[in-house]
């Protein structure tokens, strides 16, 4: 192909005099000539530019992408592999009064059966560690895993399901997050409170400020439980080596702490470890923690065969994290012009049936809370409880979705109450460089005001309306 | 009958954990020819974070995107990293890629100065070669100093670096304290058609504008911000996960669950509002996860716009927003002398 490049690029520059037949120059090629092609590509590709910041570059996995190459863990498998799946207590609040494996174990295809009191140390949390890998004593949430079996196929081992028998006793429940605050509400997880974390931000003289204002507003609003619906379940296969060392791939968005929780449910040392991190097909926060990795290790130990393990779209929903539902109050006073001179937030998180990413949700919710507005005056409450639903975690914006929705839809309020346009109370009250955020911060690179007109002038805010 | 309403919503977002350390560190090797490996512990999760972590040490460098492979996510060859989480890795992970990539740079300098006859301190990367600042004509080819380095002068070009954003504890009374070391910022502006026979609510258009210091790149930033809208939409207007009196879920499949789609998507119109954070990979901040938070806001009071009912409760689902516009109207038909506020 080069060659015939050059050649064409030859015969062009041939020079005039050249002696050729009298009728070449009237008829038409056969075909186009190449040499009209540009020979050579005068600009480099995005990827091969200096400088490299800055640039449009193409994804470097793009190509594996586009052709259906990306290898995730559906894609991968070993020989001898075995499939695992757990199964799910389908009911929210009980003791374990007794497991049953035995009909399972004796099914031909299954080659192990796990429960939770074979798991070295039955428990996990990136902040409290209140959540068993397997439920060996009691059920907090419908999606708990109680038993879990590793067979020949994925349909012998659904089928072992059925085969185990649970014994439950069931005990009182409690969903709601307000009723989980009561004083004879059930506790979830004993104690004197389902509160298991709470934050507190304080600024100025809230109550100075609200005898200053103009007016003062409230509001109340609250917000669902989501699901992060990434288009990877949690997956991973599990192959423990006869030296003594476990290798785990793994959907898994943080491999380092992640091998941390594996090494301290196994109770191995983490040199033991490997955790091989796939490319993930979407994780928004879902994946931030371990799941059924231990599960998949131990039974990969009993059966001396690499075990992989796919969660269903239903365990999807009901045994992973979840974004907290909040229910959120909001108290403000404004002058007349729009000032906001005093605020106070209350949140109430929905933490779930374990507290997983929620002080970290909690924390920054309360942070956050109040919008990027220069508030002198500010009090924010905040607290998370456990109820016995999916447990809640990290997922995309960690509760600023939440609080944000509350926050502009109060600040919209305000402006509709004093007949301001909702740009410009933003504009009057935003952050300037250099202003204090509400736990004493000086911020530096604050262009919430750019952002704002930025906006505006794309949306044609100012625009006469039809 | 359609009616349309607009509504704006503003945000900020801090990068990186609250309080608690998240560092991150890279190793970047220099190899004989001038191109580059990055051994990364982070996980690329879709968002092209491995993209953005190879531009940035081949930007340290002064060599193209290409030149750089990126090695992530083993624990077994790959360094540690907190991970795919609070929208940390541009801004966290960069900077240890930064960091070691000049470390392995510094290396490329001590060998390129006796060759170009002046000071490590006077020499920089920049296209693919090593040049004297102010002086670009007197340069050698990445490839020839880093392969004098290695094979001649027994000086392998390798770095290695760790970065976690310093903060300040918050008091336990006050919350007052540092918890984060930059933040981001960000307006939506949504305009919505709500159809008050039925309470449907389409959303026409949304324009973004959004902070991340420097967009390293761009193209990645606005993937981010069509992608944290879409999720925005699910989360304003049809995504909820109900459960029966005995606390199971009523709906874990994606036929009852109804997540956005292609069809669901607005038109949307994307400004990166460029400025530069000192502390960050070249003046990076971060962009994942606040593409998502202004978006139910916005749509929210765009709703309000259009038909004047407030959704106090998310998802704004069609039969919330009937019911809320069926209770207004009987609120007027009641009271049919007040006057609007």
């Amino acid at each position: 192909m080069a060659e015939n490049r050059k050649d064409a690029r030859q015969r062009q520059r041939a020079p005039l005099d050249a002696p050729r037949r009298a009728d070449a120059d009237l008829r038409l090629p056969a075909a186009t000539p190449q040499a009209s092609y540009p020979l050579e590509m005068l600009v480099p590709q995005v990827l091969q530019q200096t400088p490299a910041v800055g640039q449009r570059a193409t994804r470097i996995d793009a190509r594996l992408h586009g052709l259906g190459q990306t290898r995730y863990i559906e894609d991968l498998a070993f020989p001898g592999m075995l499939y695992a799946r757990i199964k799910r207590a389908g009911i929210a609040s009980a003791l374990i009064r007794r497991i049953d494996t035995r009909a399972a174990e004796v099914m031909p295809g299954v080659m192990a059966v796990l429960t939770g009191r074979e798991i070295p140390v039955n428990s996990f949390g990136p902040s409290f560690q209140d959540q068993p890998v397997l439920a060996d004593a009691q059920v907090f949430h419908a999606g708990d895993g109680v038993a879990a079996v590793a067979a020949v196929t994925e349909q012998i081992a659904t089928e072992a399901l059925d085969r185990i028998e649970v014994e439950y006793e069931p005990l009182p429940a409690v969903f709601d997050p307000l009723e989980a605050l009561k004083e004879d509400a059930h506790r979830v997880h004993g104690g004197d409170s389902n509160v298991y974390a709470s934050r507190i931000i304080k600024k100025g003289d809230p109550d100075a400020g609200f005898a200053a204002a103009d007016h003062v507003l409230e509001g109340r609003f609250s917000t669902q439980m989501v699901e992060h619906v990434a288009i990877e379940p949690h997956a991973g296969i599990a192959t423990w080596d006869p030296a003594g060392r476990v290798t785990i791939w793994s959907s898994l968005g943080r491999i380092t702490l992640g091998r941390a929780d594996i090494a301290r449910t196994l109770k191995l040392p983490i040199n033991r470890i490997r955790i091989v991190g796939t490319i993930v097909g979407g994780n928004f926060g879902g994946k931030n923690e371990i799941t059924q990795e231990p599960v998949l290790a131990l039974l990969s130990k009993k059966t001396g065969r690499p075990v992989k393990g796919v969660y269903t779209r239903e365990e999807e929903f009901a045994a992973t994290t979840t974004r907290h539902p909040f229910v959120m109050e909001y108290r403000t006073g404004v002058k007349k012009n729009g000032r906001i001179l005093a605020r106070q937030v209350r949140l109430v998180l929905d933490g779930g049936a374990y507290c997983s990413w929620s002080e970290t949700t909690l924390g920054k919710a309360a942070i956050l809370a109040a919008g990027p507005y220069r508030i002198d005056n500010l009090q924010v409450e905040a607290c998370v409880v456990y109820t016995n639903k999916t447990m809640t975690g990290a997922m995309r914006g960690f509760g600023a979705p939440q609080v944000c929705f509350a926050c502009e839809s109060h600040m919209d309020d305000i402006a509709a109450a004093l007949g301001i346009d909702p740009l410009e109370i933003r504009l009057r009250n935003a952050f300037e460089e250099g202003s204090i955020s509400p736990t004493g911060q000086v911020l530096q690179t604050v262009v919430i005001k750019d952002t704002l007109c930025r906006a505006a002038q794309r949306f044609g805010w100012k625009e006469v309306r039809t | 009958m359609k009616r349309r309403g607009r509504g704006i919503a503003c945000m900020w977002y801090p990068i990186g954990f609250t309080v608690a350390a998240n560092p991150s560190a890279a190793t970047v090797k220099v190899n004989e020819d001038g191109t580059a490996t990055l051994l990364t512990g982070t996980v690329e999760t879709g968002q092209g974070s491995l993209t953005v972590l190879g531009q940035i040490a081949a930007e340290a460098l002064g060599i193209a995107t290409e030149d750089v492979h990126v090695v992530s996510a083993d624990t077994d060859t790959t360094p540690m990293d907190t991970g795919a989480i609070a929208s940390r890795t541009t801004y966290v992970t960069g900077n240890a890629v930064r960091l070691a990539a000049e470390n392995a740079c510094a290396i490329l300098f001590e060998v390129a100065a006796p060759m170009l006859g002046v000071r490590a301190d006077q020499l920089e990367a920049r296209d693919r070669k090593i040049q004297v600042k102010g002086f670009p004509q007197r340069h050698l080819p990445i490839g020839h100093v880093a392969h004098h380095a290695q094979v001649v002068k027994g000086q392998p070009p390798i770095g290695s670096a760790s970065w976690n954003p310093p903060t300040v504890a918050m008091d336990p009374e006050t919350g007052q304290g540092k918890p984060f070391n930059t933040y981001v910022y960000a307006t939506q502006i949504a305009e919505v058609d709500v159809d008050d026979e039925t309470g449907e609510v389409e959303v026409v258009r949304i324009a973004a504008a959004h902070d991340c210091g420097t967009a390293i790149n761009p193209m990645l930033v606005e993937g981010q911000i069509q992608g944290g809208i879409a999720m925005g939409i699910g989360f304003a207007l049809q995504e909820e996960i109900l459960f029966d009196a005995a606390g199971r879920q009523l709906n874990p499949n994606l036929t009852n669950y109804i997540v956005p789609t292609s069809l669901d998507m607005p038109e949307i119109e994307v400004d990166i509002v460029e400025n530069y954070d000192p502390t960050g990979p070249f003046g990076a901040k971060g962009v994942g996860e606040p593409t998502s938070v202004p978006t139910a806001a916005a749509i929210a009071n765009a709703i309000y716009d259009a038909v004047g009912v407030r959704v106090t409760a998310l998802p704004a689902t069609a039969e919330k927003v009937l019911a809320a516009i069926k209770e207004k109207r009987a609120r007027q038909q009641n009271k049919p002398q007040s006057l609007p506020l």
